[in-house]
């Protein structure tokens, strides 16, 4: 039995071209299908029924810059104070027993803003949150 | 010839023209107006989604969520192009994630069924069948070379349309282009028949074409 003829690089390409160009034909005549009847309508139904839906509510960002800068305030002051409270016993470190009880004290008062800080954040927080609507953002 | 170009060129203007008018309309809260819109673009992005699925009923389903899609960020429509060229690539990539998500189940491109040699083909059916296992087999093909051999085809094999549609550059479209043919005409040697001979003798357009992607 022969074995197959083995094709020269012309005749590879003349066999290319006619694969492409069968290739080409059957990709290019695909016929055009026709939506159906309800097609259109069940769009436009789903387009009515977004177009109905009312926008989502903006986060009243407004409404909440008062409570924000009040807790940022707050905040600000409580650390301050924290850190004037601390500073006189980080300086009379050797003397460090005598004011001990007096640090303390300054700590215990700054914990309390510290404390004070927090509430008033957390009421502003959820006067902002009712505000905005139990399905808001927060 | 002549004469065809320009009812062509006119019926692609009035399509931009309305197209522009409905979405100003849409957008100053005429929500009917959009119904303008679908019944323009419903047959042609049916018929690309088709082509991406290759299922009728989730074509039509992925067409309508790409219009869908389409109206929500209708304002993000810049103007700079098409509406058209803007509703496209907006479907393409519906389509695409919709694919992603719950993929048509394709069979890897070498074990797609082998089509019937030309000897075989006696009926219009046998040559349907064929015809629609090469369909398929581009939705076997790796993904960066679907794309662009659905899309070019969808456009008519219109190179700069269907580069646009993808947003890529046309060198590159047509480079994949190549490859995704090479591709195809390894799977199918046996294409290599009398038809191909007929089609590149009887439809010089469609040969030409083809050469400006293969050359």
């Amino acid at each position: 039995m022969k074995p197959p003829k083995k094709l020269s690089t012309a005749q590879k390409q003349v066999v290319n071209d006619r694969i492409g160009a069968e290739i080409d034909q059957i990709l290019a005549s695909e016929e055009e299908l026709i939506p159906t009847s309800g097609f259109l309508s069940s769009v436009m139904e789903r387009v009515e029924e977004e177009a109905a839906v009312p926008p989502p509510l903006p986060f009243p960002w407004r409404r909440l810059a008062p409570g924000i800068a009040l807790a940022a305030g707050v905040i600000c002051w409580g650390a301050v104070e924290l850190v004037r409270g601390g500073m006189p016993s980080l300086t009379s470190f050797p003397q460090l027993a005598p004011h001990l009880s007096e640090t303390l004290a300054h700590s215990a008062e700054s914990a309390g803003w510290v404390a004070l800080a927090l509430g008033v954040s957390l009421i502003s927080w959820s006067i902002s949150r009712r505000l905005a609507g139990r399905g808001g953002l927060l | 010839m002549v004469s065809l170009t320009t009812t062509l060129t006119s019926t692609m203007e009035q399509k931009a023209a309305d197209d522009l008018a409905d979405v100003a309309r849409v957008l100053a809260g005429d929500v009917q107006a959009f119904e303008g819109i679908v019944r323009r673009w419903q047959g042609p992005l049916v018929n690309m989604a088709w082509r991406y699925s290759r299922d009728r009923g989730r074509a039509e389903e992925m067409a309508q969520e790409a219009l869908v899609r389409a109206w929500r960020g209708l304002k993000q429509w810049r103007r700079e192009g098409n509406f058209s060229t803007w509703l496209f690539a907006l479907a393409a990539n519906v389509f695409r994630s919709e694919l992603r998500r719950f993929p048509t189940e394709t069979l890897p491109l070498e074990e797609a069924p082998e089509p019937a040699g030309p000897a075989l083909q006696h009926s219009q059916l046998e040559k349907r069948g064929r015809d629609e296992v090469v369909r398929r087999a581009v939705l076997a093909l790796p993904p960066p070379y679907r794309e662009p051999v659905i899309l070019f085809y969808f456009h008519e094999q219109d190179v700069a349309a269907a580069a646009r549609n993808l947003g890529l550059p046309e060198g590159t479209l047509k480079a994949r282009l190549l490859r995704a043919r090479a591709l195809l005409r390894r799977r199918f040697p046996q294409l290599a028949g009398e038809a191909g001979t007929m089609h590149a003798a009887l439809n010089p357009a469609a040969r030409n074409q083809g050469r400006e992607v293969t050359n």
